[in-house]
């Protein structure tokens, strides 16, 4: 078995195979990804598939308009169809101090060349007739955001990946590591492998990863419950989000509906049961938001994690205390979305000092020590 | 007592032709037939006819029958569903099935068309039910839709045997082998290739030596031969198959003709026992035709012409016209389909009644492959059959069948548009399309396609080279339909792959289903497991198994079964899933109607 390359991710979501598939695609394939389960076991294969624009930050913003650009054309550049949809993200809001910061969100959306429109209740109710506008204050809607089936987008980025000659271990957990200064020694649940070059990736575990080298980064995870519904015709194009209204709906290309929403009380820390009071809370929900969702039965109900950072927006950078040792994590819940920009930027920091299309400077762990501006725009 | 100047013996192609030439001059004609509808055996041959315009070439057997019988007039009578039962010094007796009763017909001239019967062959219980003829599954398949069986063996590569091959594939029935007792293949080579390309096993110096089961066909031995025939020990080999299929060639039926008093001669190139009749289908007995089967093991068409003749001369000798240019006509034209190389066993055989002619036909086949980067038809006809569509369907005149219908087609790769329509006409479906680098990294391949469903346009399918194994994955970017059912699929396949793609296969349409409420297939996990989706719950991702209403109830246990076997693994280590609520599905408004307590 080889034990030597030059980069080790470690992680096989989608974070992970996007970087190890784009430091392939940029030539070098001398890449070994671990993972502890199976492609896609983390958060990526329990998340909603949502790819969105519409953020508060200017930073979540620009990864996000790149990783546009680049799910567009996953599918010619991998071969797999991941069902990506540009239906577009219909955001409503609920409350007024949120709508007044919507308005100034669209602003700086539009400066930064993302197509953004606000629409009032009732041009809400003309254009989705099917969506109950009662209460809703304030709505925006950006037609290029959308949705993909995150499975196949974790598998097209891992696939293509291995046929560029990256190594992939699945069931292969890290237990820990030794940063040499020249080179990690990464031990595993099947042995041990060296590489100049370190990718924490780790998702729901990148506090526990980082750990082993002793760093201490600034992220815990939460559990966050989604649920799917049985199928039916398919008609509803956009995601429909709320963060004053706490939740997300949309629908697959198979004609579930994927659902979810977030608990202020849940407690950092692994846990993968479910409640049934989550289905209470999100059938009252959707049944007055979606009236038609009365007759649909929910088939399945799990969770994951959203590995949360401090100001909800991803840590993403080299250690700067530990040379060659890097990591994306702190996703809070956007890894899916944020990841073809994120793997695309990283490899282009490894291999070529900077990346090349979007800055990530803005999003290393060292921001921390000024000022923290919060994420508004996360269920 | 009835009455007729013509009586017809079997409506098939060759008494229809003598009815439809004898009665446009005006003879009192009627045909008896044993079939609930006439055409004979064209009513299920749903491949279409060699051959050239002039005799239906490139249509399809039973649309041929359509078309022979609106030729009918009125001067014609039909008797369906009766069977000459003998022809007496006195009279011939009729009986007719549906009135349970004789008729008895007197008639000057009598043209017999009985056609042939299926050759058994003897192996230790073929007597089982699941032993057919292939002619008696192709009359259950093609026109009373009765497939017999799901798993069929092939004894004979004939092209009866070639032929209801591919119709058992295009009735959606599996074709485990086709064995063949000769060193080579007894068919076609187009119909042959048809066939290969869905990777259908052809087994020479085989045949068949056992049939198992107890109540019914359950499997078969075959066995490899020496150059004498004579079992090799050692090389049985079992399929499991629920029919098998004998094609073991055909024999005239000679029973009427014989009782007739027509001489009978024994010409094993013609298929047995034959009546003796000269150039215009007279037998020794002055009023007594024959023509088709029953004249010499043949196909259709000479069938048909030789039905004309008969018919013609029948005319000729009733009505008193001239009708000599006509049979000369004709005659010429058996010359030119007999003349081809595999007619040189009917010629021999026939050189026994009058001497034998044959024209000069070219063997040069087309060597040039057409420039690169054009869309062109890539011809791959080899062998000398008569048959000529692709020169007459050409719009732009670019393709040439020099000298007559025996030689091999040749292409002007300048005139050529693309247009595709000698792909959809070729009979042996042997005419393909390429472009290279159609587009940057890829390349086109046109394939004539005769199976149902036709895949949708952006559908990726599996394609497969010219012996039905698979080469790479390709994209269906075009479906052209034809009304004649011979449809267009134009393929993207990966830079380089033109020259070996020559069939396909489509990924959802087995019916194996693995997972009922996702319907996934047997075949797409299989083709999961193989592009390394090796782990249940990356299957489970990748392809929704489990994913549906009974949250995998069923298809969890099947999926980690067929998992565990390509592994080498125990079910219990592959499953690291958790089992995820509801158990079964809940109505939203059930949920809200429990939070407000509502009966």
């Amino acid at each position: 078995m080889r034990t030597e390359y030059r980069v080790i991710v470690i992680g096989a979501g989608i974070v992970g195979c996007s970087i190890a598939y784009h430091l392939a695609k940029f030539g070098e394939n001398n890449v070994l990804v671990l993972e502890k389960s199976y492609i896609s076991s983390g958060s990526t294969g329990r998340c909603a598939g949502g790819i969105r624009q519409q953020w508060s930050s200017p930073h979540n913003v620009l990864l996000a308009m790149r990783s546009v650009k680049l799910f567009e054309r996953l599918h010619e550049e991998t071969g797999f169809d991941i069902e990506y949809k540009q239906g577009g993200y219909l955001i409503l809001s609920y409350d007024e101090k949120e709508a007044v910061q919507f308005e100034e969100n669209v602003k700086m959306q539009r400066k930064l060349g993302l197509n953004v429109e606000l629409l009032t209740p009732t041009q809400v109710k003309k254009r989705f007739p099917y969506v109950n506008v009662e209460n809703v204050l304030l709505a925006t809607f950006c037609q290029t955001d959308g949705h993909a089936n995150p499975h196949l987008a974790n598998f097209a980025y891992a696939h293509v990946a291995k046929r560029l000659g990256v190594t992939m271990m699945t069931h292969t957990e890290v237990v820990g590591i030794e940063a040499t200064g020249s080179k990690f020694r990464v031990y595993t649940s099947k042995g041990e492998f060296e590489s100049q070059i370190l990718v924490n990736a780790a998702g729901a575990y990148a506090g526990h990863v980082a750990s082993m080298v002793g760093l201490n980064l600034p992220v815990e995870s939460y559990r966050h419950q989604i649920m799917v519904t049985e199928p039916v015709k398919n008609f509803v194009d956009p995601m429909l989000i709320s963060f004053s209204g706490n939740f997300y709906v949309r629908q697959t290309k198979h004609g579930h509906f994927i659902m979810g929403q977030g608990d202020k009380d849940e407690k950092p820390g692994l846990n993968y049961n479910v409640t049934f009071g989550f289905e209470k809370s999100l059938a009252k929900k959707m049944c007055f938001l979606l009236p038609f969702m009365r007759k649909i039965r929910i088939v399945r109900h799990w969770s994951g994690h959203y590995n949360m950072s401090l100001d909800a927006q991803p840590i993403i950078g080299e250690s700067p205390q530990i040379a060659n040792f890097y990591y994306a994590v702190g996703f809070s819940g956007h890894g899916f979305m944020l990841a073809p920009a994120v793997g695309e930027a990283l490899a282009e920091k490894i291999l070529f000092g900077q990346p090349r299309h979007v800055s990530i400077s803005e999003l290393n762990v060292d921001r921390f020590e000024k000022v923290i501006v919060r994420e508004m725009n996360v269920v | 007592m009835m009455k007729t100047q013509l009586l017809v013996v079997g409506g098939g192609p060759a008494g229809l032709c003598g009815a439809i030439e004898a009665s446009r001059y005006g003879v009192e004609t009627l045909i008896v037939d044993e079939g609930v509808e006439l055409g004979g055996q064209l009513v299920k041959q749903t491949h279409k006819f060699f051959g050239h315009e002039g005799f239906f070439a490139s249509v399809r057997g039973f649309e041929i029958a359509r078309r022979l019988k609106n030729q009918l007039n009125h001067h014609v009578k039909v008797m369906l569903q009766t069977t000459v039962v003998g022809i007496y010094e006195d009279v011939v007796v009729l009986y007719n099935r549906e009135k349970d009763r004789t008729f008895e017909v007197q008639a000057d001239y009598i043209l017999l068309a009985t056609g042939a019967s299926e050759r058994f062959i003897q192996f230790e219980n073929n007597h089982l039910p699941g032993v057919y003829g292939a002619g008696a599954v192709q009359t259950l398949m093609n026109q009373f839709m009765v497939l017999p069986g799901k798993r069929f063996l092939m004894v004979g590569s004939g092209n009866i045997g070639l032929i209801v091959s591919y119709q058992l594939l295009q009735a959606g029935a599996e074709v485990a082998a086709i064995v063949e007792i000769a060193d080579r293949v007894g068919g076609y080579d187009v119909h042959l290739r048809k066939i290969k390309r869905f990777g259908v096993p052809v087994l020479l110096r085989h045949t068949i030596k056992k049939a198992l089961g107890e109540e019914k066909v359950t499997g078969a031995v075959v066995v490899q031969v020496d150059e004498k025939f004579r079992p090799i020990g050692g090389t049985e080999r079992e399929f499991a198959v629920d029919v098998i299929c004998i094609a073991a060639g055909l024999t005239p039926s000679v029973e009427l003709a014989a009782m007739a008093n027509v001489k009978i001669e024994y010409v094993p190139e013609l298929g047995g026992f034959v009546p003796y009749r000269d150039q215009n289908m007279r037998t020794n007995v002055e009023n007594i035709f024959i023509a088709g089967d029953l004249a010499g093991i043949e196909e259709a068409t000479t069938a048909m012409i030789e039905g004309r003749i008969a018919g013609l001369t029948i005319a000729q000798s009733v009505v008193g016209v001239d009708v000599s240019k006509e049979i000369e006509a004709l005659q010429n034209e058996l010359v030119e389909f007999r003349s081809g190389p595999f007619s040189e066993k009917v010629r021999k055989g026939l050189s026994r009644f009058f001497p034998q002619r044959t024209v000069e036909f070219s063997r040069q086949p087309q060597i040039d492959k057409g420039p690169v980067g054009k869309l062109r038809p890539i011809i791959e006809c080899y062998e000398n059959i008569p048959c000529n569509p692709c020169q007459t369907s050409c719009p732009a005149g670019a393709i040439e069948v020099p000298g007559n219908i025996n030689s091999l087609p040749r292409i002007d790769y300048e005139k050529c548009t693309g247009c595709g329509i000698c792909v959809s006409k070729c009979p042996g479906l042997a005419i393909f399309m390429v472009q290279e680098n159609v587009e940057p990294g890829f390349d086109l391949v046109v394939i004539p396609y005769e199976m149902v469903p036709l895949p949708e346009k952006d559908e990726r399918v599996i394609a497969l080279d010219r012996e039905g194994k698979e080469v790479c994955e390709a994209q269906v970017v075009k479906v052209l339909r034809f009304p004649d059912m011979t449809n267009l699929i134009y393929l993207k396949v990966p830079a380089g792959y033109s020259e070996r793609v020559r069939n396909f296969r489509t990924l959802k349409r087995g019916n194996v289903l693995v997972c009922r409420c996702e319907e996934v297939t047997l075949e797409e996990v299989e083709r999961a497991i193989e592009l390394g989706f090796t782990d249940y719950e990356e299957l489970r991702r990748y392809l929704r198994v489990g994913m549906g209403m009974c949250g995998g109830r069923t298809c969890r246990s099947t999926v980690l079964s067929i998992l565990s076997q390509k592994l080498g693994k125990s079910p219990g280590e592959l499953l690291k899933g958790r089992f995820r609520p509801p158990v079964m599905p809940v109505k939203f408004e059930s949920i809200l109607r429990g939070e407000t307590n509502e009966d």
